[in-house]
């Protein structure tokens, strides 16, 4: 009896193997493959059609003599500093108002949702129209409205709030749900019994909602950063990097070395590089957040 | 004790189904792969993807094929992408290049050179006679690999020039075409209006693309560089030499342009120089016939050199934007392979080029040959380029040449079109990078 359960046994795990062959297959392919690859282009240049060229540390070089990818690395951060808090913000906002008991609340939370699942380059699209210095919407209202049209994507200093703005639009829905979630999570009696002594609004928000909230602010936090240093559609789509490259995002930079370029080593050495700063950033992020939680 | 039967999956009955089926369609694709490459007597020939040099490739390759039966030339247009470069890059490293490919960019024939995918054309034994019967003076010298050897046959080039509106430069008290940078701001400065009223002007005289792509600039900085320079190029033994006062001059002579809005800081769909926006147009005699075509009726076009600063004086040299022919190494048969470029290169499919693609081929005796002669008679216009032709330059074979054109591009943005470097800062910078990509 033993036997013949090991051996059903045996044909069940085998079979359970067999189905997990396509993840493992996938995981080989497109995950563990490209991921040594890249750290073997690292220390080689490779244009894909001459062979590869060892080059040591030369490609740590170029990086740290690139001012380009360091003009890359501050716009990135330019944008989280407008990103994120605008994110955040409109997030948090918008989740408090979702979560009272409004008219068709559901579509609501549908409608803002809809921006997340709506590919990229389509909303980057839409977004250049509205963008249109001449003709675009923002700007015949601002027209009608009696006001100075705004350059948005053509100038320096407006393409990349503009870029930032759009973003936000995009992801906002998101990081509502999650917040939704964490307000769910709170227990009804902390509001009651704040009631009971005399707190205002803003003092249950302040003290029970912002408080109770923390982990979720922290998944949102760290999120939005990640997915805010990937910064890459948008500014292709909309300025190709441009005005006077100050919408070149670092993930677009890398993109630009290994496909328009053919600089395969330097792009992965970028990567490896970009990687290991937005490691850095979250866990320096997480620390402070925690801190200032426990505090 | 009976073993407890061991019922299979159905699950795993269709997963060993979809394996061997898998399988099976990838052995049969490896299989037709295989044997279209090893099994094919001919040539595989890849001419542009445009409609001209698609009929000229067909009627070409009838006609060696009626003549060759052995060795039958099968014609196929460049795969359709952003660029044949990035579909010969692809080609190259899969190693599914075609034998003759007759779209080569000087631009990347050091790469396919590095990458062993060429057949160096020297090595066939007539070679030499070839090329010195068919090449102007100096022109094998230019498109010469660092190694000495020509892996490229020069086949055809397009100058650019200055096209330009009859009347609205009459209009403008202009009875010949601005030669120099001053007399361009002149006429800009004269014809630029607001048509209708609305307080923005509707006429210009030149539409720049103010996109920042690099290749965009061959037909805006690097022309009138060419032209200001007297001929030289952007980089020399991998050294930058466009640091210096032609190239100051071209960004500020570019920069007035846009600050006194005789350039349109705008982008815009359509033809404007068809459509009367602009005064003139900087394009290559493809566009003879496109606008021939389309014209309105009462609507006068020449052809005149790019201006020059007014400090520089001589002949123009311009963009050549040549395109030239290749043997690739995967051809099975490259001694075929050679005849048919020498006859692609034959006098009269030299006649072919310009009667279907409006194009001229890179040959000595274009304007003396008495079999071109009524072809120049039948379209003058052809005859400005056929001049300008002998004072072309093509574009240095560095691998880096893009990001070249790309670190130019983006200082051509932040001096002309936005105003926010002056034109000695902008090229300083230029330099600089592309001193910092060739390193």
């Amino acid at each position: 009896m033993k036997v013949e359960r090991k051996i059903a046994g045996n044909r069940s795990s085998r079979t359970g193997f067999l189905l997990s062959l396509p993840y493992w297959a996938w995981f080989a392919f497109f995950m563990a493959w490209p991921l040594l690859f890249s750290l073997v282009l690292v220390f080689h240049e490779w244009d894909i059609y001459t062979p590869m060229r060892w080059v040591g540390l030369g490609n740590f070089v170029r990086l740290f003599q690139d001012d380009l990818f360091w003009q890359a690395i501050l716009n990135t951060l330019y944008f989280l500093v407008i990103h994120i808090p605008l994110q955040i913000g409109l997030a948090l906002l918008f989740a408090v108002l979702l979560n009272e008991k409004i008219r068709a609340r559901g579509f609501f939370r549908a409608a803002y949702f809809m921006p997340v699942v709506v590919s990229g380059i389509v909303i980057s699209l839409l977004w250049q129209q509205l963008f249109s210095y001449e003709n675009g919407i923002l700007n015949l209202l601002l027209a009608r409205a009696g006001l100075a049209r705004i350059p948005w994507l053509t100038s320096p200093e407006w393409a990349m709030p503009s870029v930032a703005l759009m973003a936000t639009w995009k992801n906002v829905g998101l990081y509502i749900i999650l917040f939704l979630a964490g307000l769910q999570n709170i227990p009804a009696w902390l509001y009651e019994a704040a009631g009971i002594d005399g707190a205002t609004a803003w003092q249950k928000f302040r003290h029970i909602t912002l408080p109770m909230l923390n982990p979720a602010v922290i998944m949102v936090l760290i999120l939005s950063t990640i997915g805010g240093f990937s910064l890459f559609i948008e500014p292709y789509v909309l300025t190709g990097g441009g005005p006077m490259n100050r919408t070149l995002s670092a993930m677009l930079y890398i993109y630009k070395q290994a496909f328009y370029f053919n600089r395969m080593g330097y792009a992965a050495t970028l990567g490896f590089f970009f990687a290991f700063i937005i490691l850095a950033v979250v866990l320096v992020q997480r620390k402070v957040v925690e801190q200032e939680a426990l505090e | 004790m009976k073993p407890l039967p061991v019922k299979k999956s159905p699950c795993l009955h269709r997963f060993w189904i979809m394996l061997v089926l898998s399988a099976g369609v990838l052995l049969v694709g490896c299989e037709s792969g295989s044997r279209g490459k090893a099994g094919h007597a001919g040539l595989v020939y890849w001419p542009a993807a445009n409609a001209q040099e698609i009929e000229l490739a067909g009627l070409a390759a009838a006609e060696w094929n009626a003549a060759h039966p052995d060795v039958p030339v099968t014609v196929q247009p460049i795969p359709e992408s952003q660029s044949t470069e990035e579909v010969l890059l692809a080609a190259v490293v899969g190693k599914t290049t075609p034998d003759v490919c007759s779209n080569i960019w000087p631009g990347v024939v050091g790469q396919f050179v590095r990458a062993g995918a060429l057949v160096a054309l020297d090595s066939f034994a007539d070679f030499d006679s070839v090329a010195a019967a068919r090449l102007p003076e100096g022109q094998r010298e230019v498109f010469q690999y660092d190694d000495g050897r020509l892996y490229q046959m020069p086949w055809k080039s397009n100058p650019i020039m200055m096209e330009y509106n009859v009347r609205r430069l009459q209009e403008a008290g202009f009875t010949h075409p601005p030669a120099t940078y001053s007399e361009f701001i002149r006429a800009g400065q004269a014809l630029t209006r607001d048509l209708t009223g609305d307080g923005q002007p509707d006429q210009w005289m030149l539409y720049v693309d103010i996109n920042v792509k690099w290749w965009l600039r061959y037909f805006d900085f690097y022309t009138f560089y060419l032209a200001a320079s007297g001929g030289q190029t952007l980089i020399k033994n991998r050294q930058v030499t466009f640091d210096n006062r032609a190239a100051v001059e071209v960004f500020r002579f570019f920069r007035r342009c846009f600050e006194l809005g005789i350039f349109p800081r705008a982008s815009f769909q359509g033809d404007t120089f068809l459509a009367g926006q602009v005064a003139t147009h900087i394009t290559g005699p493809w566009n003879i016939a496109h606008v021939d075509k389309f014209k309105p009726a009462g609507f006068e076009f020449d052809y005149a050199p790019v201006p020059l600063p007014d400090s520089a004086a001589g002949p123009v040299v311009t963009y050549g934007d040549p395109k030239n022919i290749a043997i690739f190494a995967t051809c099975q048969n490259p001694r075929a392979a050679w005849e048919f470029v020498k006859f692609l290169i034959s006098r009269r499919q030299d006649l072919a080029l310009l009667r279907i693609a409006s194009q001229l081929p890179i040959r000595r005796d274009l304007l003396s040959d008495s079999l071109y002669m009524p072809y120049f008679k039948e379209y003058p216009k052809m005859v400005r380029f056929a001049e300008q032709a002998p004072r072309t330059r093509g574009v240095d074979s560095a691998p880096e040449l893009r990001e070249v054109f790309d670190a130019i591009s983006q200082e051509f943005e932040a001096c002309c079109v936005l105003g926010r470097r002056t034109p000695e800062e902008a090229v300083q910078r230029a330099a600089e990078r592309a001193r910092q990509v060739l390193r």
